[in-house]
């Protein structure tokens, strides 16, 4: 099988889901790969575990201060954070997935992954609403170093999307240049709440080095800023109501950086949403069409229908997904949201309203089966033959 | 075909537009003269059937890239060559009747003749009928 060249995948007409593989794909390889999951929670037990991998002024900043995040009060608070069955009834303890030996047990090797992404602690995304722009990288870099540390180059099927915090984004290019030589590095994870939409100047430098070294940008909800409302009517005042306003933050965003041109400027940049639904997606993309028709000449760098950008660039976690009454209601779904170009299998492991992968769908056709729950991931994270042949041996 | 005198040709100077209702049309059709060339257009827009040739004529932009940081080029294209349909926004190109956000759609155009000093457009009568 021949290799993919890869610019002759950037573009590939109006369908969009053109795989933008790195050099070094081929599609034989890739035919291995059953099963990707794209968002796998990891963490530490305390955050004093980062402290050697702090510069020593911020080593006393945590000592003195702790992580002091800002945070509106009800980021993934029940259960612990964490699916019941998960928990050793003698440890009170709030979070969980603290060790690697504890993903393969209880998801790589009981669910068959061949690969998963490691997406780190939602409440920690929380590092994308400092004040302190220094602080927020620092604490990026410790914990990234922390991952390499305790979690990368013991087990090949477990890939890493690197945290980057948006507050100064030359720093967060730093961190992505800092990182990217690494074979796992496969992903770039940004807080998908953020001072400023996704599609704003300010961020274009990070947009730049991802779609320099081919890696996609993997979203995932949570961030905020201090002093802002997490939705654009103010404070929700319960959990349930706040995780309703996840696709508002989705679209808003998934609007921004398709408006203000991101991907007509960086045409090989994938950016992948995760734990935020999926069928906001739709609306979007078919409001966006008819007003691109009537007003889309007041952005004339944008080619193409907005849904054209949504399709070839967007990518969509399946996680939480829609459980609506008539199976047949699952189908319609896929087929409006073009989930076999932009769903990615994620299974938010291990959260109280996580999916496995066998019963997150009902049965699917094999073609879309793979592309939601392999092909799709693997189009657009970085990942290797030689990665492959690790992981599937 | 049959060629119906519209009015004059100097009732519409450069920039201007006439809509006539000839015989048995409905609708009518919107004579626009661009830089001392006529063009005619359907006044029924392909898209929700507004009355196209009512709406606005400018030029656009055009940016041959996204704006970013330090770096934003938008240049205005054909002006007084766009016609934009008053109802939802739909441009088209007056000469061509070519849609600019649809390569599929298209308005109906007509061949327009000056005669003297009549204006004639080149019409299909039947055609004409079918306007509803």
């Amino acid at each position: 099988m021949a290799v993919i060249d890869k610019l002759e995948q950037i573009h590939i007409g109006k369908h969009g889901a053109a795989p933008i593989a790195a050099p070094g794909w081929t599609a034989k390889s890739r035919d291995r790969v059953k099963l990707v999951d794209c968002d796998v929670h990891h963490n530490f037990r305390e955050a004093s575990e980062l402290l050697p991998y702090l510069p020593r002024f911020y080593q006393e900043h945590l000592l003195d201060q702790g992580l002091h995040l800002p945070g509106a009060g009800y980021a993934n608070t029940p259960f612990r954070r964490t699916r019941p069955d998960l928990k050793d009834p003698q440890l009170q303890e709030r979070d969980f997935n603290f060790s690697l030996e504890f993903t393969q047990k209880e998801l790589l090797d009981r669910w068959g992954i061949d690969f998963a992404l490691l997406t780190g602690p939602p409440v920690f995304y929380a590092y994308a609403g400092l004040p302190d722009p220094d602080w927020a990288a620092a604490l990026c870099t410790a914990f990234n170093d922390w991952t390499i540390d305790k979690w990368l180059g013991r087990d090949a099927r477990i890939i890493n999307a690197i945290l980057v915090a948006p507050n100064d984004p030359a720093l967060a290019v730093r961190e992505i240049h800092r990182l990217v030589h690494r074979e796992d590095t496969v992903a770039v994870m940004m807080p998908m709440q953020t001072p400023l939409p996704f599609g704003n100047r300010a961020y274009h430098p990070i947009w730049e080095a991802c779609a320099e070294h081919d890696l996609p940008v993997v979203s995932h909800i949570g961030g905020a800023s201090p002093g802002s409302t997490p939705t654009p009517v103010g404070f929700p005042s319960y959990y349930m109501e706040a995780r309703m306003t996840r696709p508002s933050v989705a679209s808003a965003q998934a609007a921004s950086l398709i408006v203000e041109g991101v991907f007509e400027r960086f045409p090989n940049l994938k950016f992948a949403m995760t734990e935020v639904q999926q069928m906001w997606a739709v609306p979007l993309m078919w409001h966006m069409d008819v007003d691109w028709k009537a007003i889309g000449d007041q952005t004339p760098w944008l080619k193409r229908l907005p849904s054209e950008y949504f399709r070839e660039h967007i990518r969509i976690g399946s996680q939480p997904m829609h459980e609506p009454p008539q199976t047949e209601q699952v189908y319609q779904m896929l087929e409006m949201l073009h989930a076999d170009e932009t769903l990615i299998f994620c299974s938010d492991f291990p959260h109280f309203d996580w999916n496995d992968p066998v019963t997150v769908l009902p049965r699917l056709d094999e073609r879309t089966h793979r592309r939601i729950f392999a092909q799709n991931a693997l189009d657009m994270l970085r990942i290797s033959d030689a990665m492959i042949e690790r992981a599937c041996a | 075909m049959s060629g119906i005198v519209v009015g004059r040709a100097d009732e519409i100077p450069a920039g201007g537009r006439k809509i006539v209702v000839p015989f048995r049309g409905r609708a009518g059709i919107g004579i626009f003269n661009i830089g001392g060339r006529f063009y005619a257009l359907r006044n029924i827009c392909p898209h929700k059937r507004g009355p196209l040739c009512t709406g606005e004529v400018a030029g656009r932009g055009v940016a041959q890239t996204p704006p970013s940081v330090g770096a934003s080029h938008i240049d205005y294209e054909r002006d007084g060559q766009i016609l934009r349909c008053p109802w939802h926004a739909w441009q088209f190109d007056i000469a061509s009747g070519q849609c600019l956000v649809d390569p599929t759609v298209r308005v109906k155009t007509y061949p327009v003749l000056v005669d003297g000093d009549d204006l004639i457009v080149v019409v299909d009568i039947s055609d004409l009928s079918r306007e509803r």
